[in-house]
């Protein structure tokens, strides 16, 4: 797959910086505000993917491929399940909050939770981007 | 109010119609996803109240919790939403490339016309 | 026990399929050979261990509940084990050890050996899942984690056949997940709750025609799972393309599992509509069309895949009927169902590993090449058809005499003539497999490798173990069964600490 035109590429790069931002606020914000870890996830799979279209794959996938986003998506559920394990060794019950619940309303504040969604958006988006790589080689072969 | 219910049942009964009867792959996985939409939709509409607030606890709220409660819409519903949207996503991903590779396979997205292993 | 027992039995396969990928990049890197398989049974036996160190709790009666992250129920997500959960979660785990064994030799000859232990660690992950939990949502999850990776499974091998088979199942499984979603939600709208515990007491409250809804949906989506007549169509298909391995565990395991969902949700949370006869009748139905479909057909797959619907029926039946006597043959028959269903699925993967067909018309004289395989078919035909001294004769019995008890006289005539006709099918497969004239290029296979024998041998000797000592199968259900009759002790064992 090849890239795009100038103009789509111009517009893309642009534009990816904020994506992605977006998306990393309501990851890092999933405890404060409406979203988290699994919206969040998705925007920045978004941006990402955008660059995909804009750019080919040839280039996006020396920045991520196919085999660091099945290791993310690794990380990121080994990640909810140390968690979890965390909660079970240090308290009672798998997943209880057992870390510091800070002020309401900080960033820094709620426990586990903002770890919990840091690990769900990681998931979430090397899973977004796996499903995305997938469906593009399952065209690919059919070509060749 | 009552509306909620009505369209969520129409959108149910619309995306059992096209899971069943329509032709194409695609067009049965778009059913798919508008059958679960309409359930989200009714899920959402039984946890919903006139004027209610979100139910989120920032500094204000802090000091009167009764009232509040009173006011905030209820978090169950939109967290079972959130957690069948995912899994929705799940179910689209698997069924179109599974779509992908039956194009492949038969040349065709007609599920009548993909039916060779009955004998 | 094993302290946290319950959340483990879910999180263990869950992290084992996390690191799985990991675990095969690294094998490749390093160029460790067989490292999937061995990670995935040891991660299967550690499994196995965890479920069976819940036995002596909940034999003493005990139902174990764990509530998760410290939140009460019913409002926060909990697990309970009683009897009848332990049950199913011992037969699932059991099955999946074997299968994961079976699967060491089976599978050598496929690519892509990650994504198989993957979804197979996924698939166990969501049927420990809707086993051991007490929350209806949650089970709804599960359900559907199970069910997306059946049908990865299903479409394991890409080939025209997996895939149409895939295409079909996944149509129609959605369909009745959705329904059993809307009926979760209508269920919440109605009761407001959604712990199984909390939602059985409450439902003395309801009136009871608002009620057929959800039953109705209810029953469609595990229906759809289980292969019940009229919901059966997918079955065959998928269980014919299926990799053997995977139709195996799909037969043992995941229909346990929605049987499982059928009796603790349509059974004994709708239990006041006398939801009862409807199984029952449901059960005739599957039985008499499950055994006349098998009659006819030529594929190996498809006649033990319609032959499942078959015994199928028999199980409905022994818990519809609502006997003590009755639920104890219909548990019982779960069990066995689930061991010699499995074993043929393995006999047949055998044969298709070593011929390569398994189209009875294209087979022949087997047993001069594969004695051993040949005698444990035998062992499991008769069993499936209810011939003393098999396991499959003390349950069917169990559930003639409790069909008899209850006046029933039309449903017992109907089964007993039933589990004739599954003999003839079974003895017309062997006779056509393994007698008759042998095809020359049939000569110089092999007898199955030896590790697929054991998990093979292991179930035929199980099957005998049961069938000569009836009363230890009985006693082995005894505690699932006293589970079933008594809700009452369900609901204030969850609800214990409110």
């Amino acid at each position: 797959m090849a890239g795009m035109t100038v103009i789509v590429r111009t517009i893309a790069r642009l534009l990816f910086p904020f994506t992605f931002l977006f998306g990393a606020y309501i990851v890092l914000h999933g405890h404060l505000t409406p979203g988290g870890g699994f919206p969040g996830g998705v925007i920045i799979a978004a941006s990402v993917v955008m660059l995909l279209l804009a750019y080919g794959i040839e280039r996006a996938q020396k920045r991520m491929g196919l085999l660091q986003a099945e290791v993310l998506e690794s990380i990121g559920g080994v990640a909810i399940v140390v968690l979890g394990l965390f909660g079970l060794l240090l308290g009672a019950f798998f997943l209880q909050n057992v870390f510091p619940l800070g002020d309401l309303g900080q960033l820094f504040s709620a426990g586990n939770l903002p770890l919990l969604y840091l690990g769900v958006g990681i998931k979430v988006t090397a899973g977004i981007i796996l499903i995305f790589y997938a469906m593009l080689f399952a065209f690919r072969e059919e070509k060749e | 109010m009552d509306l909620n219910y009505i369209f969520a049942m129409l959108l149910v009964a619309l995306g059992i119609y096209c899971l069943l009867l329509k032709r194409n792959l695609i067009k049965i996985i778009i059913g798919l996803a508008v059958l679960t939409d309409g359930i989200h939709l009714f899920l959402i509409s039984i946890g919903y109240r006139l004027g209610g607030t979100a139910p989120i606890v920032s500094g204000e709220m802090f000091s009167d919790l009764p009232g509040f409660a009173a006011h905030a819409v209820d978090p169950v519903p939109q967290a079972l939403v959130l957690t069948s949207i995912v899994i929705n996503i799940c179910i689209l991903a698997l069924a179109l490339s599974l779509a992908i590779y039956a194009y492949r396979h038969y040349g065709t997205l007609d599920p009548s016309k993909i039916r060779r292993l009955k004998e | 026990m094993i302290p946290h027992a319950p959340i483990l039995a879910i999180l263990l396969p869950l992290f084992a399929a996390f690191l799985m990928p990991v675990v095969g990049i690294l094998a490749r890197r390093r160029g460790i050979k067989r490292a999937r398989e061995w990670f995935a049974i040891a991660a299967v036996l550690a499994e196995l261990v965890i479920v069976a160190s819940m036995l002596p709790a909940v034999v003493g009666g005990q139902v174990l509940v764990y509530q998760l992250g410290g939140w009460q129920p019913p409002w926060g997500i909990n697990l309970a084990i009683d009897g009848l959960n332990l049950l199913v979660a011992l037969i699932v785990v059991g099955i999946s050890a074997l299968v994961a064994i079976y699967s060491f030799v089976y599978m050598e000859r496929d690519t892509g050996l990650d994504q198989y232990y993957t979804l197979f660690l996924l698939i166990l992950a969501g049927m420990m899942g809707v086993t051991l939990t007490g929350d209806i949502f949650n089970l709804y999850v599960f359900f559907e984690i199970m069910c997306i990776s059946s049908y990865a499974l299903v479409a394991f091998r890409r080939n025209w056949q997996s895939i149409e088979a895939s295409i079909k199942y996944m149509i129609v499984s959605s369909l009745g997940t959705s329904f059993i979603l809307l009926s979760v939600a209508l269920l919440f709208g109605q009761v407001g709750s959604l712990n199984i515990g909390d939602l059985m007491q409450k439902f003395g409250g309801v009136v009871p025609s608002t009620l057929i809804v959800p039953l109705g949906l209810f029953m469609t989506g595990f229906g759809i799972k289980i292969a019940m007549v009229p919901l059966h169509m997918w079955q065959p298909d998928a269980y014919q393309a299926a990799p053997s391995a995977v139709a195996a565990l799909f037969s043992g395991a995941t229909t346990t599992v929605g049987i499982y969902a059928m009796v603790r949700v349509v059974y004994m949370l709708f239990g006041i509509l006398g939801v009862g006869m409807i199984l029952a009748g449901l059960g005739l139905v599957s039985m008499v069309l499950g055994a006349f479909m098998a009659l006819v057909q030529r594929d190996l797959k498809r006649l033990l895949a319609y032959s499942g619907i078959c015994q199928l029926g028999y199980i409905l039946l022994g818990i519809g009927l609502g006997t003590t006597l009755g639920i104890q043959g219909g548990l019982f028959h779960l069990f066995n169902n689930a061991i010699y269903k499995t074993m043929l699925f393995m006999i047949a993967g055998t044969i298709i590993y070593q011929v390569g067909t398994s189209n009875m018309d294209k087979l022949g004289g087997l047993w001069n090449n594969m004695p051993v395989t040949a005698m444990a078919f035998m062992i499991g035909a008769l069993a499936i058809s209810g011939v003393p001294p098999m396991n499959g004769f003390a349950s069917k019995w169990t559930i003639y005499v409790a069909g008899i008890e209850e006046g029933q006289y039309v449903f017992t005539i109907i089964a007993l003539v039933v589990s004739a006709l599954t003999l003839a099918y079974f003895l017309k497969a062997f006779n056509s497999i393994f007698l008759g004239q042998r095809p020359k290029h049939l000569k110089n296979v092999k007898e199955t490798p030896i590790s697929m024998l054991i998990p093979i041998l292991l179930l035929a000797a199980l099957c005998l173990v049961f069938g000569v000592l009836p009363h230890l199968g009985i006693e082995l259900v005894r505690p699932a069964q006293e589970a079933v009759m008594n809700s009452g002790g369900y609901i204030s064992a969850v609800l214990g600490g409110v």
